[in-house]
């Protein structure tokens, strides 16, 4: 174990590094996706409460594999060409998105509709209601089940060895099929996955009891 | 000249008619008290005069905004006519300060010292300057609902909406709040309150509306008469019920 880690270490800390990247690319845009999106289904506008709910259910009802394929093989073939990173994190955004929409707009139900009113009442538009006084509110109730979309996201991006995106999985691939020490390559990456997805499940609890004090 | 003017007012939910035929002037400056039994469509007319219900017939005009106009552009509206809830509804999310800042700067666009300075007057007012950097949830009922009534004021409104302030609150608290509506009705301020509280009714009001059944039955000028003996048998019933005991 320890030779495949000091033969191999530029090669896994490169994994560890797209692997870390992809995902910050997937969290941040899935987080604002996803509030976009949430809005939507909870639109006055009937047209954008339709197309919140089609986005949402078309792509959290799809397999993420088949989402990350349709970025590396259908857009290049006829849109713009991405590389197996970039197809990889889009298609992990997407897919997470839908998931954090559904998450968002629980929350900001749950917050009274008295503020949405008071709010209103005091002069502010329904966009600035929102910013202002809703969604704080929403995303505080929410971080718990954020907490799960964000580890799951980090799991997920393992997705992107499907499509050469050199991840912390695609990496360990070609080190097992080279070394053929397949248990112990594995046995490493999956470490070097708890790694990343303990300080921030840490974090998300950390942060929740903060809030709720 | 009117501030409100309701012209054949109605709204219905459904089937269910919650206004009907409603003609109402407030004029500017006039302290109105609504009254009468639950569901009687007291709250549903004060929200109309904001927006926060929408009407489905006749004309009403508030403030030179024609509301039932589906283009018009409510938020300007607002500005100018403020609401206190019965639940208070302060920003969970906010300081008092914050509270009472956040529309002045966001909508007036005061800057930030300024909005405070002011914020800080209307504290003083409903004397609770020490709680400016509390959370609502830190503050008795009676201290959040006058915080918002100073958030109501900040923004330096034509009228007041009042929806049934002091029902939610112990009645120890009571006293405090209509003290700080006395005051905003001493400052020439333009109220319109749905209440239960029947001595704010007959002393500090111009004017009482009574309704049933989404209706207005009896508006009397003259409070202290009202309360003595009203026109109308369904509010002699009512003000028995309410004062008998």
């Amino acid at each position: 174990m320890i030779t495949i880690i000091q033969e191999h270490l530029p090669q896994l800390l490169t994994g560890l590094l797209n692997t870390v990247f992809s995902s910050l690319i997937a969290l941040i845009g899935s987080l604002i996706l996803g509030t976009i999106f949430a809005l939507f289904e909870i639109s006055p506008n009937r047209l954008l409460r339709f197309i919140g709910k089609a986005y949402v259910e078309v792509f959290r009802n799809i397999p993420l594999l088949v989402i990350v394929l349709i970025f590396y093989i259908v857009i290049p073939m006829y849109i713009i060409k991405i590389n197996g990173f970039m197809a990889g994190s889009i298609g992990l955004t997407i897919y997470t998105s839908a998931f954090i929409a559904e998450v968002i707009k629980a929350g900001i139900l749950s917050i009274g509709k008295g503020q949405m009113e008071a709010a209103r009442s005091n002069g502010m538009s329904y966009l600035q209601s929102m910013w202002h006084v809703v969604l704080p509110q929403a995303f505080k109730v929410v971080i718990p089940p954020l907490g799960n979309q964000f580890i799951n996201l980090v799991k997920n991006s393992s997705i992107l060895a499907f499509v050469a995106g050199a991840d912390l999985m695609y990496q360990a691939n070609s080190i097992a099929s080279t070394t053929f020490q397949t248990n112990q390559t594995y046995l490493i990456v999956g470490l070097l996955y708890l790694i990343l997805t303990m300080p921030l499940s840490y974090y998300m609890r950390h942060l929740e009891k903060k809030i709720t004090n | 000249m009117s501030l409100i003017s309701f012209k054949n007012v109605g709204k219905s939910y459904g089937e269910f008619k919650a206004l009907k035929d409603i003609n109402l002037d407030i004029n500017q400056g006039q302290i109105v008290s609504i009254i009468g039994p639950s569901g009687s469509g007291k709250s549903t007319l004060l929200r109309t005069m904001n927006g926060l219900e929408e009407i489905n017939e006749g004309q009403l005009i508030v403030d030179d905004h024609d509301l039932s106009n589906p283009k018009v552009d409510i938020n300007k509206l607002r500005k100018d006519v403020g609401m206190v809830f019965q639940h208070f509804n302060l920003y969970a999310n906010k300081t008092i300060l914050e509270n009472i800042t956040l529309a002045p700067r966001i909508v007036l666009k005061e800057n930030t010292k300024q909005a405070e300075q002011n914020a800080m007057k209307l504290l003083e007012m409903v004397g609770l300057k020490d709680q400016a950097n509390k959370y609502p949830s830190q503050l008795s009922g009676g201290q959040q609902q006058r915080i918002a009534i100073a958030r109501s004021l900040a923004m330096k409104p034509k009228a007041i909406l009042f929806d049934e302030p002091t029902s939610a609150l112990d009645p120890e608290m009571i006293g405090d709040v209509l003290n700080v509506m006395k005051e905003v009705a001493g400052q020439d301020m333009t109220m319109v309150v749905v209440t239960h509280e029947m001595g704010f009714a007959r002393e500090v009001g111009d004017r009482i509306i009574f309704m049933d059944s989404g209706q207005i039955l009896e508006d009397s000028n003259d409070p202290k008469a009202f309360f003595k003996k009203p026109k109308e048998p369904r509010a002699q019933q009512f003000l028995s019920k309410v004062i008998g005991h």
